[in-house]
């Protein structure tokens, strides 16, 4: 796959590079930065075009006859104007001929190129074959779309392409060459995102057609081919609902301009445009040097729609007069960017890569619109950087004064109150300092910087205290920290941690004698989150300096919340250092850049801070290694450098089942996959699973019928079943072997299956992966089943009844709800005697209320009538009073169902009270009788009538007290004698009694 | 009270339906001993109804004085203590429980507690029987390795202990165990002698039968007894008197496969299979078993399946009804076992019809 491939042939240069930076140094200070004297042409087969190149010393021309280019970018006027045609010598500039020389046999790499290139055609797997045939495929589609000139040359044939060439002056002016363009890309069957490599290749025919537009074609075709290729790393993620497509989607040729012409414009896109996905329109902006902001501002140079809908953009647009541009008008603009001439000799638009001084002066003359700070920039600064020095970058631009770090300055600030006021707050009661304890800020004797890697806490630390004219000591992982013998006489000399300990613990000689100008001395506790298995005892030992501590202590950690530090924190004044914001870090690296001599535009550094997550210290490393390679960093180098070995963040399951099923999701690498769908191995199948159904696998071509797709979900669900049955093997029998088959199965398969653009199946939903539906039904499911479960003891206990669980579900269910609701529902019957009918029915299978609602639920399906529809409110309300008047009655039955008022879940363990049969009414009563109070309850419900006239007041007095006393009887239960009704009793009997 | 409750036969003497498997089982237990028991039968045929008659043959009335208890149970296993919750119902003689309640861990209940349970013999009051029984209800539920560890209490303690097997398909049984017991064969009843039984209750309750009413809820009964009564019932509740032509209603769960079927019949897309999803979903949180719906809504397909369908349509159920019992997540079969039927049934819609 192409990753793979790429580095191979690509890692061993490095090696090579190096030695040739030492050689172009040298060789520079001999040549000035005067071009390299033309070296003769090597005999590379497949390069046509030696005459070529000598007739023109102009850079400008890369001219490649057949090969196909590699995926590097910028190389192919370097290397004309070097008389060489090899693409994949991309890191090398003009030195890099005289090293070929000297080992050309190992340069030469067509081979790899060629390779590179079939792999790419069919790396997407579980794709169709496409290669040959998609320009004919894609062709219909256009055609439809196409109502312009443009789609026409989109013919299926590459024969046709080239009339169109011969004929450009039909199309419209601004769509030279589109069409063409979309259709002979399409027949290389070219999905690349670099489309330099289509440059190359495309130079000949640019020549013919005036090249408008060169090699973006590249984009189109892809885009027709599948609905947007590109998108790269970004995903295509979109919270607002489902935007429209774009409605001439990959037609109109995107063309290719100066990279800086839009330098200095501040772009809105609004709503749908004619051609673009949002996300390539922000990607065509940025390569372009041009800025892209989410709401309008005063800084807003333009506003890209291309029809006004009206949202709050275009009317804060108006409101600022902000310029309104259209698609066409970006289009414009960028082509504008490229004067003709330059068009006419293949002008080196994006491909300078040494010779920069050359490079910048031609174009500097010839870009209409240059930035101009940039070009001065760039003279003035690309003479020799130092680069010898081997000094990292890092520590070479490492912040000198506080006021350098980037972002967190209010922290900083903090800090250098804290340690300053340090001596003010303890020196002086550092012997006695336990008085005065963790109360305000300044109080705490520590500090505790908390952050994620690389946003500077160490070199906070280190900047405060120097300024201050502390004299650090830095204790870092690396040292042993663990608990320091009891004796600190034992460890001098030898343990660290004695170390610490003592110097903590002891003030410093001359600090007694000089108590104004004393060296004063802080103790940086670096990583202390780092305490692990060998510091045994480490941060109670560090509390314990810090305690006693005569020096200020700073801490530092990344996760504040770890489970180690939760005693620490009570000692230390906490200070959480925040990822600097992406203009803050991009401003900053502008300025090493610079300092570098290296050529970067803004945007292509903001995209590189953003892509490292905030980490400083890695956006320079990147940085220092593509400046091994490149005088001129662009914002797609940065995108595709950083698309693999970007830093590791911690992913969301949603990120990653968004990559799995992207567009592009074929084109990742088996180990990605794994990392994936293993970045969260619970919920990533749960959300493939309730996702892959939403996904229009992109690998099918023609499906009028969905057949195909449908295929495709069967193969997929099939796929899922399995993972579940290796699941359960996995979690049962403790097969952990089976772990990678499991998401092999459950994620890389589907994902493999399906992936490709979502599409909404129900009105309304968003267009973004759901969380899998089966955690939540799998819980409602299983509390379904307990209710049914008391349901169920219930009705056994009523002795009426003495089947199985799925028996009651299955069948019971819809005559006993008939039963208990078809009367309420009735109007033959009164209110009462409705309501009695079902009390007594309730009764007789010793339902309670409960039990009642839960079969209700139970038996509700969605998209039908709910059972207790049509039952009125007050009948409901007169079932529910009616069921408590006789529930005193009922307490043995269902004793185990009420719950004690402090306790929130019914207590484990169940009883149910024993039962006679009810035929033996002497048993039932003298049951009954055995409780004394109760007694009456019993007669009330056997002289059923009168009696109930006067439960309600029983109930009233007794309902409070009920809940508590009944749980007793349950307690006590499985006697008969229940004792529950007694206490209740007290408060009813004393009102029965007067009856 | 529910006719089907109403008019369960309490002895062996009045059973309408099986009345020479009753008249064999009381015979056997009138000899004084009998053996485990393994009742097997599609469901609503009357295995239940047998055995708590057979109880009652045994001990007498005091059979039905039962107690409901739901206790937990502690079981040591190894390392660590596993906390069970079970139902059962027992009298003095007699302890019925349904150990496949506790779902995989139904091994521990059959070894710890099944077994704590043989051990104890009931003390013996009177000179009465020397021995309890256990009643088991869905035996074939259980999972192999509980249902190997039942063999060998069936043996140890037989002396003390009888034990009451009762499933639907014997097939899931394994042969150790079925080997251990008297295998008891009870037939779904026939459709006359079901419309007997209705005419029995007809007559009891004073109704008014039109011909071949009884029949034609037999016939929609699918030989189930049970499914018969409880909806000559619910005809009963609906309308009455009853008239010839009269609806009778099916469960609201088999309306839903029905609708689904339905569904899934009409359309094979994507955006059906997801419908049918929440359908599913809505079903199994309804506590209907992955099983039922799986057969019941084969049978509701193949009602409406061309007939060259048939055959791969059945085999591709059976599969996947298998490897739902494999697996856990019912539902993720059951969709497979959907997407798979659309696959092939739209591939074959549009190979016939173009």
């Amino acid at each position: 796959m192409l990753p793979f491939i790429l580095r191979k042939t690509y890692v061993p240069q490095q090696g090579d590079i190096r030695k040739w930076f030492m050689k172009q140094h040298d060789k520079e200070k001999d040549n000035g930065n005067a071009p390299k004297p033309a070296k003769p042409a090597l005999a590379i087969p497949g390069k046509a075009s030696t005459a070529k190149d000598a007739s023109s010393s102009s850079p400008a021309k890369s001219v490649q006859g057949g090969q196909e280019s590699s995926g590097r970018r910028k190389t192919s006027k370097y290397f004309a104007s070097e008389k060489q045609n090899q693409e994949d010598a991309k890191e090398a500039s003009g030195p890099t001929s005289k090293r070929k020389v000297e080992k050309s046999s190992a340069d030469v790499q067509p081979p790899p190129v060629k390779k590179l290139h079939t792999v790419i055609d069919d790396d997407d797997d579980f794709v169709l074959p496409k290669t040959g045939k998609s320009s004919a495929e894609m062709t219909p589609s256009k055609k439809l779309k196409s109502g312009s000139g443009k789609g026409i040359p989109s013919a299926s044939a590459k024969k046709e392409t080239d009339d169109v060439d011969d004929t450009p002056a039909n199309a419209k002016s601004s769509g030279r060459g589109r069409g063409r363009r979309g259709g002979a890309v399409g027949g290389r069957g070219k999905k690349l995102e670099n489309e330099e490599g289509d440059d190359d290749d495309d130079d000949e025919d640019a020549k013919v057609v005036k090249s408008g537009g060169r090699g973006r074609g590249g984009r189109g075709g892809s885009a027709a081919a599948g609905g947007g290729g590109r998108g790269g790393g970004r995903g295509g993620f979109m919270p607002f609902g489902e935007r429209k497509d774009p409605p001439h989607k990959g037609e109109k040729e995107v063309p290719e301009g100066s990279p800086e012409c839009l330098a200095g414009s501040t772009f809105v896109i609004s709503g749908t445009l004619d051609s673009l996905e949002r996300e390539e329109a922000e990607d065509l902006i940025k390569r372009h040097g041009g800025r892209v902001t989410g709401s309008v501002s005063k800084k807003t140079t333009y506003l890209l729609c291309d029809e006004d809908i009206g949202g709050r953009k275009s009317e804060t647009a108006k409101k600022l007069g902000t310029t309104f541009l259209t698609e066409d008008g970006l289009f414009d603009m960028i082509r504008a960017s490229k004067p003709k001439g330059t068009i006419k000799e293949e002008a080196p638009k994006v491909t300078i890569k040494e010779e920069v001084k050359k490079q910048v002066e031609k174009r500097t003359a010839s870009l209409p619109k240059p930035s101009p700070h940039k070009a001065v920039k760039k003279k003035d600064e690309v003479h020799e950087p130092a680069r010898s020095e081997s000094l990292q970058w890092t520590e070479k631009y490492k912040p000198k004064v506080p006021n350098d770090i980037i972002g967190n300055q209010s922290l900083v600030k903090q800090l250098h109150d804290w340690l300053n006021n340090w001596s003010a707050n303890f020196a002086n009661g550092a012997s006695k300092g336990k008085g005065k304890k963790q109360n305000d800020s300044g109080a705490k004797k520590a500090i505790l910087l908390s952050g994620t890697p690389g946003i500077g806490k160490t070199t906070s630390a280190k900047l405060v205290s120097q300024m201050l004219g502390f004299q650090t000591i830095e204790v870092n992982a690396s040292d042993s920290r663990g608990k320091a013998d009891s004796k600190i006489e034992k460890g001098i000399g030898s343990s660290k941690a004695n170390s610490v300990k003592e110097l903590v613990s002891n003030q410093s000689l001359n600090a007694d004698m000089n108590s104004t100008k004393q060296p004063k001395a802080v103790l940086i506790m670096d990583e202390v989150d780092g305490m692990s298995a060998g510091d045994r005892g480490g941060v109670a030992d560090l509390i314990l300096s810090i305690k006693m501590s005569k020096i200020p202590i700073i801490c530092i950690c990344n996760d504040r919340y770890s489970q180690k530090l939760k005693s620490l924190v009570n000692y230390c004044l906490l200070l959480s250092f925040h990822k600097p914001t992406k203009q803050q870090m991009a401003k900053r690296l502008a300025q090493i850049a610079k300092a570098e001599g290296l050529q970067v535009n803004e945007v292509a550094l903001e995209e590189l801070a953003s892509r490292v997550n905030g980490d400083m210290r890695m956006a320079l490393n990147q940085l220092q290694y593509m400046s091994l390679s490149m005088r001129e960093i662009k914002y797609d180098d940065i995108r595709q450098r950083l698309l693999s070995s970007s830093k590791d963040e911690d992913m969301s399951p949603f990120t990653a089942v968004q990559k799995l099923f992207d567009f592009n999701g074929g084109k990742l690498r088996m180990d990605e996959r794994f990392d994936l769908s293993m970045s969260d191995a619970d919920l990533v199948p749960l959300i493939i699973q309730e996702n892959y159904i939403n996904h229009r696998p992109c690998s099918i071509k023609k499906d009028e019928n969905g057949v195909q797709r449908m295929n495709m979900i069967a193969r997929a669900a099939d796929s899922i079943a399995n993972a579940d049955i290796i699941n359960v093997q996995i979690r049962r029998y403790q097969k952990w072997q089976l772990f990678p088959s499991s998401a092999l199965q459950s994620c890389i398969i589907p994902a493999a299956l399906m992936h490709g653009s979502r599409e909404v199946l129900e009105q309304g939903e968003r267009n973004f992966n759901r969380f899998g539906g089966w955690l939540g039904k799998n819980s409602t499911m299983g509390k379904n089943y307990r209710l049914l479960d008391d349901a169920h003891v219930h009705l056994l206990s009523s002795l009426q009844f003495n089947l199985g669980r799925t028996t009651l579900c299955l069948e019971y269910l819809s005559l006993l709800l008939k039963h208990m609701t078809d009367p309420l529902k009735s109007q033959a019957l009164t209110k009462d005697e409705a309501v009695e009918k079902v009390v007594e029915f309730m009764d007789e299978y010793s339902i309670s209320q409960e039990d009642f609602e839960s079969l209700m639920t139970i038996s509700k399906f969605q998209g039908r009538p709910n059972p207790l529809e049509g039952v009125v409110p007050a009948v409901k309300a007169a079932l529910t009073r009616a069921y408590n008047k006789g529930s005193k009655c009922r307490v043995i039955r269902t004793a185990d169902l009420i719950t004690l008022p402090g306790i929130k879940k019914a207590p484990k363990k169940r009883v149910a009270a024993m039962l006679e049969p009810l035929d033996d009414g002497v048993v039932a009563d003298s049951d009954v009788a055995q409780n004394d109070e109760n007694n009456s309850d019993a007669e009330d419900l056997e002289g059923t009538g009168d009696g109930e006239e006067e439960k309600p007041k029983v109930d009233i007095e007794s309902l409070s007290s009920k809940g508590i006393q009944i749980q007793m009887g349950s307690k006590a239960a499985g006697t008969k004698r229940a004792p529950a009704g007694r206490g209740r009793g007290g408060g009813g009997a004393a009102s029965k009694r007067k009856r | 009270m529910l006719w089907v409750d109403k008019y369960r036969p309490k002895t062996l003497d009045k059973v309408l339906v099986h009345e020479d498997v009753a008249q064999n089982l009381k015979k056997l237990v009138t000899e004084q001993d009998c053996p485990h028991l393994l009742f097997y039968g599609p469901p609503g045929s009357g295995k239940k109804t047998l055995i708590m008659a057979l109880l009652r043959q045994m001990f007498g009335a005091s059979a039905e004085k039962v107690k409901v208890e739901n206790k937990n149970w502690k079981v040591d296993a190894g390392s660590r203590t596993i906390e069970l919750e079970l139902t059962t119902l027992s009298s003095t003689h007699h302890v019925e429980l349904n150990p496949s309640d506790a779902g995989f861990q139904d091994r521990y209940i059959v070894q710890e507690i099944i077994k704590e349970m043989a051990k104890n013999r009931p003390i013996d009051t009177k000179g009465k029987k020397g021995f309890k029984v256990l009643v088991l209800n869905e035996v074939d539920k259980l999972s192999r390795e509980a249902q190997h560890s039942l063999r060998r209490t069936m043996e140890k303690y037989s002396a003390s202990c009888r034990l009451i097997l009762c499933c639907d398909s014997s097939s899931k049984v394994t042969e150790a165990v079925r080997s251990r017991c008297l295998n008891i064969r009870v037939n779904a009843p026939k459709g006359d002698e079901i419309v007997k039984v209705l005419e029995f209750i007809g007559k009891k309750e004073g109704l008014q039968l039109p011909s071949g009413f009884a029949a034609r809820i037999a016939e929609k009964s699918n030989r189930s007894l049970r499914r018969a009564i409880l909806s000559f019932e619910t005809c009963r509740v609906q309308q009455y008197p009853f008239t010839n032509n009269q609806v009778i209603p099916s469960m609201d769960w088999e309306e839903y496969v029905f609708e689904i079927a339905s569904d899934i019949m009409k359309e094979q897309s994507p955006k059906r299979l997801f419908q049918v999803r929440g359908k599913l979903y809505e079903l199994l949180v309804n506590c209907i078993p992955p099983e039922i719906i799986l057969k019941r809504l084969l049978y509701e397909l193949l009602k409406k399946l061309d007939f060259e369908l048939k055959h791969e349509v059945c085999h591709w159920a059976a599969y996947y009804e298998h490897r739902m019992r494999l697996g856990q997540k019912a539902i993720f079969h059951i969709e497979a076992f959907v997407a798979k039927f659309m696959s092939i049934y739209k591939g074959f819609l549009i190979a016939t019809f173009g």
